[in-house]
């Protein structure tokens, strides 16, 4: 008995939501303090965070004989995300997470050395980096909420994840028309690398140039390779 | 593997940028000459190259900049208002009891014009209403400019942005050959605004004076709906502002729609605007798919040239924003462009802008710039379908918390473009609409002060005392000005307001529930759908909307409704400042039609509804 009334209440109560409900299809609905929230995230707001691609030709020869490479093939190509935190209009700090892979496409000369003096009908050194990019950045001009002009500072570090020797030999071997090898987990090369740059952009284009500070290959190894170049120089699009 | 073939797919998208090295360097000068391009910053040089092709301006020096110069006084200065001025803008100022000329009119001292020519790469701009110069200038020619004698303050403009302007939907060819649906909208947005009433008044804006600054006019020299203009010679002047010259029909077709939307025809005579008896002052400030910063100072000397030669309206259907600014610098005080629309009201004239389309967008929403001016009468977008806020429309307040938009108009429309006619959406086309709605009024009350004009356009709105951050003061209705007293007069209480435990709620009187029936129309469809769905098109930034097409085969995207605006109920909750917190638009079913719980009054809040052109008001206190 006593359940009965609450029972009835209840459902009242059920029925006048359901009328008031039915009696407040709303065509539109704003809240001003919603509406006008300042963001914290955008191009030139305090953080900002985008992906990249780039594309940065070997620049420059190798530190001795016996390593030619063919321009533009070897180059730097990466794939990252930009972190941008705001300090104020005109200056930011970030950091650059990315994968890099770094080709040294090898000229097939007749002083070859590098890896083997064997010549090849292409061959290439390639490294797999993972790297991480801290940067200061000045920007120019007064500006919305866009990247703008801007000159970034940077420094790099990468750890070397992945090595590979490939070359192919035309005609292949044993009759084919071509053999391709790889040879992975070069002992030759460093596991660890590091340097500096310096970029310059605008919106999401940017020039970029990176010079490398350590060397490419292990102690013993630098005794027989000449060092490989040293800068690399290109352009990067940000994805945004 | 995969990664690998990824990343191969990858670099051939970026073969472009190989072809530009190819281009720019031989390998072996690449090579040996990398170290000193980059030493030398011509790297830079070449992306900025790159970033500044096809816009033509003078060649900045490096690391030159825009600094805005303002001199002291006008010493001295000699000025003829009777010959500087046209004979309508003196008529202008007459009318408006604004004297002959102010300060702001006489000509900036050539002596300090000269000087700082001197020391400059360029002067941009020279201008006698903020008595100033803009011009070109490296940080250290701006020091030197800083030293000489008269100037008062060199601040530096923002820099141009280089980013390419979107460009959303391919460009549809315009038709001569229009459906019911298209006749029907073309008549539409001029009834919705009482077209009728002040057709029978005989107001066409005939003897007023409008200028239009926009990205081109495109075929507006010849098109079909604007003969009768080139018949009684309409356009009286016309100037490119970009490109110094008189030619104005090229850069677009924006400008072509937008004249239309004030005085184009259609081949039946169906006029797509309300003033085609206005003259009209033709100015290019802007350039399709980009923004720059020149384009500011070209809005200000286009300002002064429609002063000078008596605009009495300047319809803009342009603004700027997230390139340029934050949305919490939409104060009518930050931009260049908004103080000089300011001035341009103090000068008498009614500027008419657009609010913007960016309702959509989350990280800007508001109204852009010069819409944000105090003075300037912000236009915001209705849907014809539901009479309701159109999507993409921008909302207010401002960064201060003024009202924006002031009042609204169709945000689709059948507008006149090159070959033909199409149908196109933007509050570029609102504001038009409601520039040609107000030259109507200025030809009834030809000496009505131009903030009288436009508290008056406010208060014809068609929800006026009620207003909100979609819709301002609604759309304006013809009828408040020629029927004058009759819809001034007090309107009977459509609604109470009844007090209960925790709650106020809102009842609509019984002799107020009365749903008239709807009339059929003569043909289905007629009463289609004209918007589209806006997922599916959304609408581009100011001055680069482009026309979208009929869809025959598509569903209607939201209910269809007549030619009459149906009645919704508006409630919403303002604070003790007068800001509005909150707001709402219901759909009326039944007549206990609202309930607010009391909790959400906070002291000092006031609870506003608005029915039937009824508003009333609950104090929670």
């Amino acid at each position: 008995m006593r359940i009965l009334p609450a029972a009835f209440i209840a459902a009242l109560a059920l029925t006048g939501a359901a009328r008031q409900s039915a009696a407040q299809r709303v065509l539109l609905r704003s809240t001003t303090s919603l509406d006008t929230v300042r963001s914290s995230y955008g191009p030139n707001r305090a953080f900002f965070r985008h992906m990249y691609l780039s594309y940065l030709p070997i620049v420059g020869s190798a530190g001795g004989p016996g390593a030619e490479f063919r321009p533009f093939k070897s180059a730097e190509f990466s794939l990252g995300v930009r972190h941008k935190y705001r300090l104020s209009n005109t200056t930011a700090l970030g950091f650059d997470l990315r994968y890099t892979r770094l080709n040294y496409s090898l000229a097939q000369t007749d002083d070859k050395v590098l890896p083997t003096p064997d010549k090849h009908h292409s061959e290439a050194l390639v490294l797999h980096n993972l790297i991480a990019e801290p940067y200061v950045r000045l920007n120019f001009g007064r500006r919305g909420n866009v990247v703008g002009h801007y000159f970034d500072l940077l420094g790099w570090a990468g750890w070397v994840a992945g090595t590979v020797h490939t070359y192919e030999d035309r005609p292949g071997a044993r009759g084919a028309s071509r053999t391709v090898v790889h040879e992975r987990g070069l002992t030759y090369v460093r596991r660890w690398s590091a340097g500096v740059g310096a970029r310059i952009g605008s919106n999401r284009y940017a020039a970029v140039v990176r010079y490398r500070l350590t060397d490419t290959f292990t102690k013993a190894a630098s005794a027989t390779y000449p060092d490989l170049p040293r800068w690399s120089a290109g352009l990067e699009l940000g994805l945004f | 593997m995969l990664t690998f073939t990824v990343l191969r797919a990858i670099s051939r998208t970026l073969w472009g940028f190989y072809l530009v090295y190819t281009l720019l360097f031989s390998i072996r000068l690449y090579q040996s000459a990398l170290s000193i391009l980059v030493r030398q910053g011509l790297l830079v040089g070449i992306l900025l190259i790159v970033g500044h092709t096809g816009v033509a301006q003078p060649a900045p020096c490096a690391g030159s900049g825009r600094f805005w110069v303002v001199f002291t006084d006008k010493k001295g200065q000699q000025f003829s208002p009777t010959h500087y001025f046209a004979p309508q803008a003196l008529a202008r100022r007459q009318r408006q009891h604004l004297p002959i000329a102010d300060s702001t009119d006489f000509p900036v001292r050539p002596a300090y014009v000269a000087s700082v020519q001197q020391q400059v790469s360029s002067v941009l701009l020279v201008s006698r209403w903020f008595n100033a110069v803009a011009c070109q200038a490296t940080p250290a020619q701006a020091a030197s400019v800083r030293l000489l004698p008269g100037v008062r303050s060199v601040e530096a403009l923002p820099e141009a942005a280089l980013l390419p302007a979107e460009r959303l939907v391919e460009d549809q060819g315009a038709s001569m050959t229009l459906s019911a649906t298209d006749r029907q909208l073309a008549r539409r947005q001029t009834l919705s605004l009482g077209g009728r009433e002040f057709q029978v008044a005989r107001l066409t804006g005939q003897g007023v004076r409008i200028a239009i600054f926009d990205v081109g006019f495109n075929g507006a020299d010849q098109h079909v709906a604007f003969a009768h203009l080139r018949q009684r010679k309409a356009i009286v002047g016309t100037y490119d502002f970009l490109k110094h010259s008189p030619n104005v029909y090229q850069g677009g077709t924006h400008g072509t729609e937008v004249l239309s939307c004030i005085a184009g025809r259609l081949p039946d005579s169906t006029y797509l605007g309300l003033a085609p008896q206005a003259e009209f002052l033709l100015a290019r400030t802007e350039q399709m798919y980009r923004e720059r910063y020149a384009e500011e100072l070209a809005w200000l000397a286009a300002a002064e040239w429609a002063d000078r030669n008596g605009a009495d309206i300047i319809n803009s259907s342009l603004g700027y924003t997230t390139r340029r600014y934050f949305p919490e610098q939409m104060n009518g005080r930050t931009s260049l462009v908004a103080r000089a629309a300011e001035l341009a009201v103090r000068k008498g004239i009614l500027v008419v802008n657009a609010a913007g389309n960016d309702g959509d967008d989350r990280q800007w929403r508001t109204v852009g710039t010069p819409a944000d001016g105090d003075s300037v009468l912000a236009v915001g977008g209705i849907d014809p379908d539901t009479y309701l806020h159109i999507d993409f429309s921008s909302y207010g307040p401002t960064a201060d918390k003024r009202l924006k938009p002031n009042v609204a108009a169709f945000g689709t429309v059948m507008a006149a473009a090159p070959g033909g006619y199409v149908r196109t959406q933007g509050t570029s086309f609102s504001s038009p609409l409601m520039a040609g709605f107000a030259a109507c009024v200025l030809q009834q009350q030809r000496n009505l002060p131009v903030m009288t004009l436009f508290r008056q356009l406010q208060e014809a709105g068609s929800l006026y005392p009620y207003f909100d951050y979609a819709h301002g003061y609604g759309m304006p209705r013809a009828a408040f000005f020629t029927r004058g007293a009759n819809v001034k007069a007090p309107v009977k209480p459509s609604f109470d307001f009844v007090r209960q435990d925790s709650a106020v709620a809102v009842i609509i009187r019984p002799e107020a529930a009365f749903i008239p029936a709807r009339t059929l129309p003569l043909y289905a469809d007629s009463v289609r759908a004209v918007t589209p769905d806006q997922a599916a098109a959304p609408v581009a930034k100011l001055g680069q909307e482009e026309p979208h097409p009929e869809t025959p085969d598509a569903p209607d995207p939201d209910p269809v409704l007549g030619p009459v605006p149906p009645d919704y109920l508006y409630w919403q909750i303002l604070d003790a400042a007068g800001v509005v917190r909150r707001y709402q638009v219901l759909e009326v079913t039944q007549r206990a039609v609202l309930r607010v719980p009391l909790r959400r009054l906070r002291s000092g809040d006031v609870l506003r509804v608005h029915y039937r052109g009824f508003t009333h008001v609950y104090s929670a206190s």
